[in-house]
């Protein structure tokens, strides 16, 4: 009896346009009002990026070994804000789109999917960016730039299912949305963004190769293995076992996990939000 | 915490006379009784053994069945269950027990203007709104001109949403409103919206929906609109079913009980 419910959870030609209407309206509203506009999909990455430079790089004189780091730098930050932007907007999604839920009736992972993809449309903005600039500084075009497809694929789907799933339990306990933001700003020390890969494997390289068994950085580092130098240290060339498939494994269950968990409240959303 | 649910199937049969079919309905919703919902509360509430809300019964085996072609006004107090009733033939909410049968093209209008931002501008608003009701952008196109021409404020197409009155918002949202074509429609309450010129439009429209013989529910509070639009009424109190036909007996009994 409750498969007859679920059977509308297909993207058919209601939804197709819906979800494009509502993604587009996401962007247009993300940048209202500001003199720049759309360029701030642009500016806000960049701008994190000189600021982690100078500090990092000219400072700390972190990063030195490693052939163009300030591409290899700028990518693994631009990768990152995608992974926060994904998951931070996509846990608000229903909250924030509950008024469309109390009004009309649709599957409920639309606003989520339309709110991650605003990140992602910036995502490849900046993808562009990225590409000129490892142009600019010397990087040969090469086979191995399309690696960066599934990795990027990879990194949405994780924040995808993180997205459902805690998005799912922000609608009852709101208290998930700053919990995440604490946490996302601890996780982005656990990551190898600022710092190689190497410093870690100075001191102890079971550290290292735990820190590569997490699927965001092994997703970045593969990203930068491919697009900037292949002198990135990547989970499957540095963790040589078996336990290279764990952060597959990570994401696959974070997603099933999530998309299972919104499908099973997402029928209570309309008047629990 | 697992919470029953009843059964709300969409069909398409043209051969069935019946466009909704309500059977042994029942509704609650779990009010949270602290004032504070988070989870602390929650865990706090775990640890004491408290349920941490108060089930109401909203609504209390209902039935009926609507053929198709019924104009059909739904009457009752303020919290007796009508919205919500509604609001699950639409399938927003989910019924708790009994199984509901929708024969049709179900098109809900509990607001109009859902989805209207003020941010943006009227133009971006009908596209988005026209979207929420499943049109296409190239659908949106051909209709386009005369939503503005039905609204009377095609010089203000391109000014942000939020620089119209309330009344003008409301004009417009009727105006794409009303270009939705579903089998069934469930309006809430939207008839009343405009001036009296704009209101006659409104009541035009109505008309020629009871002419066309459209199935409509209508939830309202104008016991003149029941009995001007509507060829059925159904009266509901505290979640029942306590008068089912003829609209000027059932708006009659409805008046009764008001006043006493």
């Amino acid at each position: 009896m409750y498969i007859s419910m679920e059977i509308p959870l297909v993207l058919n030609r209601k939804n197709r346009i819906l979800l494009k209407e509502l993604t587009k309206t996401d962007f247009k509203l993300r940048y209202q009002g500001s003199v720049l506009g759309y360029l701030w999909a642009l500016l806000r990455p960049l701008m994190m990026f000189a600021i982690l430079y100078i500090v990092f790089a000219k400072l700390l004189k972190i990063g030195g070994e490693i052939p163009h780091y300030p591409v290899y730098l700028l990518c693994g930050t631009t990768m990152w804000s995608f992974f926060t932007e994904c998951t931070s907007q996509g846990i608000q999604a229903v909250v924030a789109r509950g008024d469309l839920l109390r009004k009309i009736s649709f599957p409920k992972y639309i606003v989520v999917v339309s709110a991650t993809l605003t990140a992602v449309i910036n995502m490849l903005i900046n993808v562009a960016v990225i590409i000129i600039f490892a142009l600019i500084n010397g990087v040969t075009p090469n086979w191995s730039w399309f690696l960066i497809i599934p990795a990027i694929l990879e990194l949405y789907l994780l924040s995808l299912g993180i997205a459902f799933l805690l998005g799912s339990i922000n609608v009852k306990y709101r208290d998930i949305t700053s919990i995440w933001d604490v946490f996302v700003q601890a996780l982005f020390y656990a990551i190898p963004i600022i710092y190689p890969v190497s410093m870690v494997a100075e001191t102890s390289t079971s550290a290292a190769k735990i820190i590569l068994l997490n699927p965001i950085a092994q997703a970045i580092q593969d990203i930068r293995f491919g697009l900037i130098t292949h002198d990135a240290v990547t989970t499957w060339n540095y963790v040589a076992s078996p336990a290279v498939i764990i952060p597959i494994v990570i994401t696959l269950s974070v997603l099933v996990c999530g998309s299972l968990t919104f499908r099973k409240k997402s029928k209570f959303f309309a008047e629990e939000v | 915490m697992k919470r029953q649910i009843g059964n709300r199937t969409e069909i398409n049969s043209t051969t069935d006379n019946i466009a909704i079919s309500v059977r042994n309905l029942y509704k609650s919703f779990n009010l949270p009784t602290e004032q504070s919902s988070g989870l602390k509360q929650a865990i706090f509430n775990r640890l004491r053994g408290v349920k941490g809300y108060t089930e109401q019964k909203v609504l209390k085996d209902i039935n009926f069945k609507i053929k198709k072609g019924e104009f059909v006004g739904i009457i009752g107090r303020n919290g007796s269950g009508k919205s919500t009733l509604l609001k699950i033939l639409a399938g927003i909410y989910y019924p708790q027990k009994g199984d509901i049968i929708i024969n049709g093209n179900l098109i809900p209008f509990i607001e109009l203007g859902v989805g209207f931002n003020p941010e943006l501008t009227g133009r971006e608003n009908v596209y988005l709104n026209g979207a929420l009701l499943g049109f296409s952008n190239e659908e949106m196109d051909t209709m386009y001109d005369d939503i503005w021409e039905f609204a009377e404020l095609k010089q203000f197409q391109d000014q942000k949403l939020k620089n119209y009155s309330s009344g003008m918002q409301v004009r417009l949202a009727f105006s794409i409103a009303i270009r939705a074509h579903g089998n069934i429609l469930l309006l809430d309450e939207v008839l009343a919206v405009g001036d009296a010129a704009f209101q006659q439009k409104c009541n035009d429209y109505f008309r020629s929906l009871k002419d066309q013989k459209q199935t409509v529910i209508l939830v309202t509070h104008s016991m003149e609109n029941v009995t001007k639009f509507c060829t059925r009424a159904i009266l509901i109190e505290s979640g029942k079913i306590i008068q089912d036909g003829d609209p000027n007996k059932v708006s009659a009994a409805y008046t009764k009980m008001l006043a006493n």
